[in-house]
């Protein structure tokens, strides 16, 4: 008889089912967190304010230093600022919303204020709005931006930045290859087999975990004039402006203009990869140039597609107000505070997004970088958001904002091994399993 | 004596049987983690089992538990027998051999991810240089699966090797004395002796390690996120993903609900193996 022998015969059969049952429900238990304390208790003192990595090193302690200069309004005396990292992001607000210890404030995910609005969770900012048009805040807005927030039951959220993907080229490497800038789609296929052509990765791509990828696939389709979502703002993926699309990543790839790993490369590879200066063209958010302190990484202009559309996406990112909150009116303050006092981020170069407000995308620090000032008047101007072709986002954008449908397309398409057609109908049938209720 | 084991069974209702229920109730409902939703019958489990995914996904879970269970236990049994002989550093190869186990999970998904992500990672590199071409053990679906299998052997095969060490240890060296005097080959004593003696150990093992396998999350999802193109998805993946990516809470707990009934089914069987070796 040994050690185990005895643990058999402590065991019996219901035991090893309930341990089965346990252990096999874990992954959904941890999804189970209902009731629970209150982290924004009536009568705290403290308004938390939960806070996503927007950039480089040096954000987030900047962001707290900005978050802690509220002067306070009510009983709030104090701002209780935490960063989420974005990996698992979904989880953390979730298990918190759900469990009444979430913030009262915080920026997030594009659509997240769209989804916990429609979940009962995020108190509308139309009240907060109204009262920026009284303090001159409501037109300083960039165009669009604003109304990006808008449902029929009022604003979801306030915007604060906009992350735009736009192309970037390393100028030596297309010296290099004896190319110019491209300026359509055919341009970008022929400088990348001459770049590829010279040991390069053509076009940087990365698909494997992180969203680069697919934001890039996404900016294409939007850039041709196609999208996931019709005018009327229907599912309608299987066009054939997506699938001119769909071909043209399947014809980059197959001219070896990615890297043959990028399917499983990740997004911090990506950008080691223009670090290490290997890459000659790629999307990428603004302020690559700055963020590797290299000014031989240019701003492309927008491409022109085959029928001569230009376009990217943009994701309009936001503050969002909580229900659960020790006081909606220190929220709104805090907000108001946060917007009006934001520029520092910018001045500093701590954030990798375009400033919601025209002052500080006019201010002399932003417009100083040649490459901001080309973002902004040439890339924004024909930015489209996750909803195009449709206007109207809503919570279904969030399942495919980060969500495994795009994933897969992108990974498919960067594998080589299909047509376009098969490919987005399967990202069809995915993207509406998800999105149907 | 029942107000002895009160506060037990208290604890054993709060973190078990609660969860179970509302997930039962979640698995039933069309709802988010926010809000229960409305009822909606087995609608969920329905939508499950008409998807593609689950059925792919499905697919690689057995794959993989029976190479995690299997792959493991060979492995685990083959080094216990090699460690109970006199070999030199016998103690220090001991240590090493645990360190996949002992080391967190999170440190060793990251260090095989570099090890084998991208051309420049050094696996790749090594086989280039050896001449074996171009081997993209993350991004070719296959070569992906064949990956996570073989880390999962690694990761748990030192488990299997303290199990079957223990079983070693327990058997009495006379009888394999008395097999030799038999004539018994080293093959034949494996087989018919070895094997039987040390046989409910190996099915408590194997019990275990599937229910290691059927729930393995962060190795899989920090190795590849379950791709690529979801080759790598496992149901606990799909589980996750269905409730955190997609939002979609009730066939994401109807998929953990079937996993539960699928590993209570193979722990049953396996137990009824057990109680059968006992008897004999």
């Amino acid at each position: 008889m040994n050690n185990n022998s005895s643990l058999v015969s402590n065991l019996s059969r219901r035991g090893f089912i309930s341990l089965a049952g346990a252990a096999a429900l874990t992954a959904s238990m941890s999804a189970c967190a209902a009731g629970g304390g209150s982290g924004n208790a009536a009568g705290s003192t403290t308004l938390k304010f939960w806070d996503m990595p927007w950039g480089p090193t040096g954000y987030a302690e900047e962001a707290e230093k900005l978050a802690k200069s509220f002067q306070g309004a009510g009983n709030i005396k104090d701002i209780g600022y935490q960063q989420v990292l974005w990996n698992g992001f979904n989880e953390t607000y979730s298990s918190a919303i759900a469990s009444k210890t979430g913030p009262a404030v915080s920026t997030g995910g594009g659509f997240q204020s769209f989804q916990y609005a429609a979940q009962g969770a995020v108190e509308y900012a139309d009240k907060l709005i109204e009262s920026f048009k009284s303090d001159g805040l409501y037109d300083d807005f960039l165009p669009h931006v604003l109304d990006a927030m808008k449902t029929p039951e009022g604003y979801v959220a306030v915007p604060w930045a906009v992350d735009i993907q736009t192309l970037w080229y390393r100028k030596s490497v297309l010296d290099a290859a004896g190319v110019a800038a491209p300026t359509t789609w055919d341009e970008f296929l022929e400088a990348g087999k001459k770049i590829a052509a010279k040991g390069y990765y053509a076009w940087g791509i990365s698909g494997g975990s992180g969203n680069f990828g697919p934001m890039a696939i996404l900016s294409l389709m939007i850039n041709n004039g196609g999208g996931l979502f019709n005018e009327g703002g229907e599912l309608d993926i299987v066009t054939e402006r997506n699938t001119e699309t769909a071909e043209f990543v399947i014809e980059a790839v197959k001219a070896g203009l990615t890297d043959p790993g990028a399917v499983s490369l990740k997004d911090d590879d990506l950008v080691t990869q223009w670090t290490n200066k290997k890459v000659g063209m790629g999307f990428y958010y603004l302020g690559l140039d700055d963020q590797l302190a290299d000014k031989d990484i240019v701003v492309m202009d927008p491409l022109k597609g085959p029928h001569g559309d230009t376009g990217t996406i943009q994701y309009v990112n936001n503050i969002m107000m909580y229900k659960n909150t020790p006081s909606l009116e220190a929220s709104e303050a805090f907000v108001t505070h946060y917007l009006k006092n934001m520029k520092v981020l910018w001045e500093k170069k701590l954030v990798t997004q375009l400033p919601a407000l025209k002052s500080i995308a006019e201010a002399s620090f932003f417009t100083a970088s040649q490459s901001n000032v080309d973002i902004v008047n040439k890339w924004q101007p024909v930015a489209k958001t996750l909803a195009s072709q449709g206007s109207q986002s809503s919570a279904k954008l969030a399942a495919i904002d980060g969500g495994q449908a795009m994933a897969d397309f992108c990974q498919t398409l960067l594998g080589g091994k299909t047509d376009a057609k098969t490919a987005l109908t399967k990202l069809h049938g995915d993207i509406k399993s998800v999105t149907s209720s | 004596m029942a107000l002895l084991i009160a506060p037990s069974v208290l604890i054993l209702l709060l973190t078990n049987a609660y969860p179970i229920a509302y997930a039962a109730f979640q698995a039933v409902h069309n709802g988010s983690l926010i809000n229960s939703g409305e009822f909606v019958g087995l609608d969920n489990f329905a939508r499950v089992l008409g998807g593609e995914a689950f059925w792919k996904a499905a697919g690689f879970t057995l794959v993989f538990t029976f190479t995690g269970v299997f792959g493991s236990w060979i492995s685990g049994l083959g080094l216990a027998l090699l460690l109970q002989k006199r070999i030199p550093a016998r103690g220090f190869l001991k240590t090493i051999l645990l360190l996949p186990w002992v080391v967190p999970v999170v440190v060793s998904s990251t260090s095989w991810n570099w090890l084998l992500a991208t051309d420049s990672s050094p696996i790749p590199s090594l086989f280039r240089t050896l001449g074996l071409g171009e081997v993209r053990f993350l991004s070719d679906p296959f070569l992906a699966q064949v990956t996570v299998c073989l880390f999962i052997v690694w990761l748990n095969f030192p488990f299997m090797m303290l199990m079957m060490s223990a079983a070693l240890t327990s058997v009495d060296e006379s009888i394999y004395e008395a097999a030799k005097i038999d004539g018994a080959t080293p093959r034949q004593q494996f087989i018919h002796m070895t094997l039987p003696i040390i046989a409910k150990p190996t099915y408590i093992s194997w019990v275990l390690m599937t229910i290691f396998c059927v729930n393995e999350f962060p190795a899989i999802y920090l190795l590849t996120h379950g791709g690529p193109v979801g080759s790598t998805s496992t149901l606990v993946v799909l589980a996750y993903r269905t409730v955190f990516q997609n939002f979609q809470t009730g066939p994401g707990v109807a998929i953990a609900f079937m996993m539960t009934v699928a590993l209570a089914t193979v722990a049953t069987i396996l137990f009824r193996q057990i109680r059968k070796s006992r008897v004999e």
